[in-house]
């Protein structure tokens, strides 16, 4: 700030833009950290969940008789016990809102189930071993149905419809009945002519895709705890990305007015977008009013991998390209088929949007449907929909410059979207860096270093190139900050923290009171202590949440100035404000006066707490580009990755370490869906691989040091020019990985992950 | 019905103190540790020893606490995270997982410290391939590895005496 209260953003970053450490680092490396699991209350029961042994059944009765009269038993809830959601109902989250019928079959199955994992009771009993126990003597009785289990086998004509009310929306001929087929969706421009100019294309790309089913990987399995006290209030801790949707789904769920609802953000062991539906809070709750004791529910790696939580989307996704002999695009063409799960509803459009947004092309032809199949609900995971269709996007992209022999990085040089330009929607593209991000890439080591010798003739190296970009959302942020009397702020946050926003807040609020880190203390706050917050997803947070403290610190720090200038006895506007102490002007006194000071003066005058709401930020999109090399084992088809570096525009980045972090975490997650991690269903519908030995995750092994480059290009009318960071990292992975490998290998892989197996189909079809 | 089975008395040596507990013989020494010792500083990933979450000392010796039956550790010391703050001071892999930005939920980082620190205590200078082998059990979904290999790599040059 400068000396008349005006703000200048970032202009002295004196502790924005630092590498600060976290300020919870400590309580991490303690153990002290409080997650749900960890927590223990008096007379506290424990619950547990059964869950649907078929992939699609009729349920036609549950007995719950025995597993009641179990010594230990307290309550057992089912469907019958809550209250209807019915079809269509919502709740406000972002544009679209969220589904809260989906939200509602998610967490108890009524009726019928839709995969194999699906909860279908909820037991609490005085020990987990007898709630176990008493699971087993719940009598249901299933009618199996027919189950569909890939998104080939439901788009059939002939297959089983598993909703009878899901009718294809968006043809151009409505569908006379049923079918699997949720949505079609549609982009386009350049007047049709898009088939045309295919077929006058000097070269063509083309890559018929398929994603397999992945997890977000969250090393810590869903937790919460739940107390209905003596006057009908709820309180639930939990592990959650945002407290007031989950209060807002429990609310919904259990038709409970929502100030008889409090969430209490607890930590959160990872959560990726996996942890933004609630997975048995609301159980948890009714459990608690039934017995008048506090209910915990945990749940095991096997149940959140068998049905117990939402995997982000498998697809099958066909792009096909084309351009002039010079690299010039002309055509963007592509079928985009992706998973909901067992519930409809995952419009394709966004997806496909952010497929092509980053390439200037006169014709775009994108048509996207959503299909069901009877695995889990589908729910977000870092930019939902974005590697998979990247992992189609820029292969077919990468094969049209081997046919006409243009280097990647030309290429997208030669057709990167830039500022203003038209986005596949119609609008013009925000602020963005692309072109600094591509020169930087072509200036860099990870470019211009040789690709090196391997050291047996079997090993073959190749280096990949591919970009990513996310839209992100901005939704709504509230904070308030409050004065102690100490003088110093603290801050309460109405979101919680999934990615260091303790920290970064911290910092933003010390540079707005020009005070150190030290002196600033933010919290989570929970459900009746802090304003309405969207939760942490949608590489919002940082951002929008900046701009509530900087409207709450700009409102405290204009309530002290007012009542120095009293103490003072002179005009507040007058007075020089410098780290935490103001100064009367020397033709006046030149008395000065701290924070503090004026706090312990002023304490029963009225407590500052001053409020910050931001609604509808302009966007921060992401932007990024990465580049790998890998060397395949043409003997095993074991794929290393050799070397990784991911540039990428992150507007300003509040924390360089922070935001490192972000991206190195991103990428080798990206890592394991490209090369090991996937969904292995039976024809039963029974996930193979439920435990974390199977469903291959990256260890420090498999993966590279992968080296972050930040780029700058602030975005106007933001404060800090914060762009969203935490979702466009992964998006890249998938295809990157593949270009490296193709280019290793001479064909490509087609399936992601690209597991040693399929690496070897691709050798041997190029040999 | 009852599902009731015969409690036992468990002993164990946890963080230098002895403690005794009415358990069940099925109990898990992770179980023991957080739910009848309160010592919820080691977590539960998974419940099969995958993720390393986990992991405890035992007699010095890096094992994942998941897989250990609480009836087995009679007589041996074991180490978790509460007890590497000796007298105020943390440990230096804990003040250089903070100081390099190595954790981030910290679900994985009570299991990377006790792998860590069983490593350097048999390997005081370890290259960074040494570290990844060390820590190769405890999967983090947050940071990638790079910062923790860093932080690690730093806590063994301050032990050193060396400037990190």
């Amino acid at each position: 700030m400068n000396d008349t209260g005006q703000i200048d953003w970032g202009k002295r970053d004196s502790v924005v833009g630092k590498r600060l450490p976290r300020v919870d680092g400590g309580e991490r490396v303690e153990g002290t950290a409080i997650y749900p699991a960890d927590m223990s209350l008096p007379g506290m029961l424990h619950a547990k969940t059964l869950r649907s042994p078929h992939a699609h059944a009729k349920i036609v009765s549950v007995d719950t008789s025995k597993a009641a009269a179990l010594a230990g038993v307290k309550a057992i809830v089912t469907a019958a016990d809550f209250h209807d959601v019915p079809a269509g109902a919502t709740i406000p989250m972002g544009e679209a809102g969220y589904d809260m019928w989906m939200v509602a079959r998610i967490n108890i199955a009524k009726d019928k189930v839709f995969w194999v994992g699906q909860p279908v009771a909820y037991v609490a009993a005085t020990d987990v071993h007898i709630a176990e126990t008493a699971l087993g003597l719940i009598d249901v009785v299933y009618e199996p149905l027919p189950a569909v289990m890939t998104i080939d086998e439901a788009m059939q004509p002939t297959a089983p419809v598993i909703h009878d009310n899901v009718i294809t929306t968006g043809l151009d001929q409505a569908p006379h009945g049923p079918s699997n087929v949720c949505s079609r969706a549609l982009i386009e421009r350049g007047d049709g002519l898009h088939e045309i100019a295919i077929k006058n294309a000097a070269a063509t790309g083309v890559m018929d895709a398929t994603i397999d089913t992945a997890h977000q990987g969250y090393i810590e399995p869903q937790a919460a705890v739940a107390q209905v006290d003596s006057n009908g209030m709820a309180t639930v801790w939990v592990a959650t990305q945002g407290q007031h949707t989950t209060e807002l789904m429990i609310s919904r769920m259990l038709d409970r007015p929502q100030s008889r609802v409090k969430v209490v953000p607890v930590e959160i062991g990872g959560g990726f977008g996996g942890k933004i539906s609630i997975h048995g809070e609301a159980a948890c709750v009714l459990l608690s009013e039934l017995t008048g004791r506090a209910v915990k529910l945990v749940l095991t790696r096997e149940e959140v991998f068998q049905g117990g939580s939402g995997p982000p989307a498998a697809a099958r996704h066909r792009i096909e390209v084309a351009a002039d002999s010079d690299g010039t695009l002309t055509a963007i063409t592509g079928v985009y088929r992706q998973d909901c799960g067992g519930l409809p509803g995952l419009p394709a459009s966004l997806m496909m949007q952010a497929s092509a947004a980053l390439y200037q092309c006169p014709h775009l032809h994108l048509e996207g449907y959503d299909v069901v199949t009877n695995k889990p609900r589908t729910e977000a995971y870092r930019g939902p929909g974005g590697i998979q269709a990247y992992f189609a996007m820029e292969q077919a992209m990468d094969a049209l410059c081997q046919r006409l022999d243009i280097d990647p990085l030309a290429f997208r040089k030669k057709n990167a979207t830039v500022t203003g330009a038209t986005m596949p929607i119609g609008t013009p593209m925000p602020p963005i860096g692309l072109t600094t991000i591509l020169d930087a890439v072509g200036a860099h080591g990870c470019w211009t270093d040789p690709l090196g010798e391997s050291e047996a003739a079997h090993l073959k190296r190749g280096r990949g190139l591919a970009l990513g970009y996310w839209r992100g959302t901005s939704m709504t942020s509230a904070c308030h900050i409050s004065i102690s009397g100490d003088g110093r702020p603290m801050v309460t946050m109405g979101s919680a923290d999934i990615s260091g926003t303790r920290t970064t807040m911290a910092q933003v609020a010390a540079e707005q009171f020009e005070l150190s880190i030290d002196d600033v203390l933010v919290v989570m706050g929970d459900t009746k202590s802090v304003g309405y917050s969207d939760g942490a997803a949608g590489s919002r947070l940082a951002r929008t949440m900046a701009a509530a403290v900087v409207e709450a610190s700009d409102k405290a720090m204009a309530e002290l100035r007012r009542r120095a200038g009293r103490l003072l006895q002179a005009e507040p506007e007058t007075l020089i404000y410098r780290h935490g102490v103001f100064e009367a002007p020397p033709e006046n006194s030149g008395v000065t006066i701290s924070l503090a000071e004026i706090m312990q003066a002023t304490l029963t005058d009225g407590a500052i707490v001053e409020t910050g709401v931001s609604t509808k930020l302009p966007l921060g999109v992401e932007v990024g580009c990465h580049v790998a090399d890998v060397e395949v084992d043409t003997e095993t088809g074991q794929v290393t990755v050799l070397r990784y570096t991911a540039f990428q525009d992150v507007g300003r980045a509040l924390n360089p370490t922070a935001v490192e972090g972000q991206i190195e975490g991103s990428v080798v997650q990206g890592l394991g869906w490209a090369l090991t991690e996937g969904f292995d269903y039976g024809d039963d519908g029974r996930l193979r691989n439920a435990s974390m030995l199977d469903y291959r995750m990256p260890t420090a092994l498999d993966v590279p040091p992968v080296e972050a480059v930040i780029i700058e290009t602030p975005v106007p009318d933001v404060p800090y020019g914060l762009r969203g960071v935490g979702e466009v990292p992964i998006v890249p992975v998938g295809g990157c990985i593949a270009n490296a490998v193709a280019r290793a290998i001479g064909a490509r892989v087609a399936s992601m992950p690209m597991t040693p197996e399929r690496v070897l189909q691709a050798v041997k079809g190029a040999a | 019905m009852s599902a009731a089975v015969a409690k036992t008395v468990i002993t164990c040596h946890v963080n230098g103190e002895e403690h005794t507990v009415l358990g069940d013989p099925r109990d898990t020494l992770l179980e023991v540790l957080r739910d009848r010792l309160g010592l919820t500083g080691t977590k539960e990933g998974c419940g099969n020893g995958n993720c390393g979450s986990c992991t405890v000392l035992a007699d010095g010796v890096a094992v994942c606490a998941c897989l250990v039956l609480a009836g087995e550790t009679e007589g041996m010391q074991i180490t978790t995270v509460e007890g590497l703050t000796l007298d105020g001071k943390r440990h230096a892999v804990q003040q250089a997982l903070i100081d390099h930005g190595g954790t981030q939920c910290g679900f994985c980082t009570p299991g990377i410290i006790m792998s860590a620190v069983a490593l350097l205590e048999t390997n005081p200078q370890p290259s960074d391939a040494e570290i990844r082998h060390a820590i190769a059990g405890n999967i983090c979904r947050c940071t990638g590895y790079e910062k923790i290999v860093r932080a690690i790599s730093a806590a063994a040059s301050t032990n050193a005496g060396l400037s990190a």
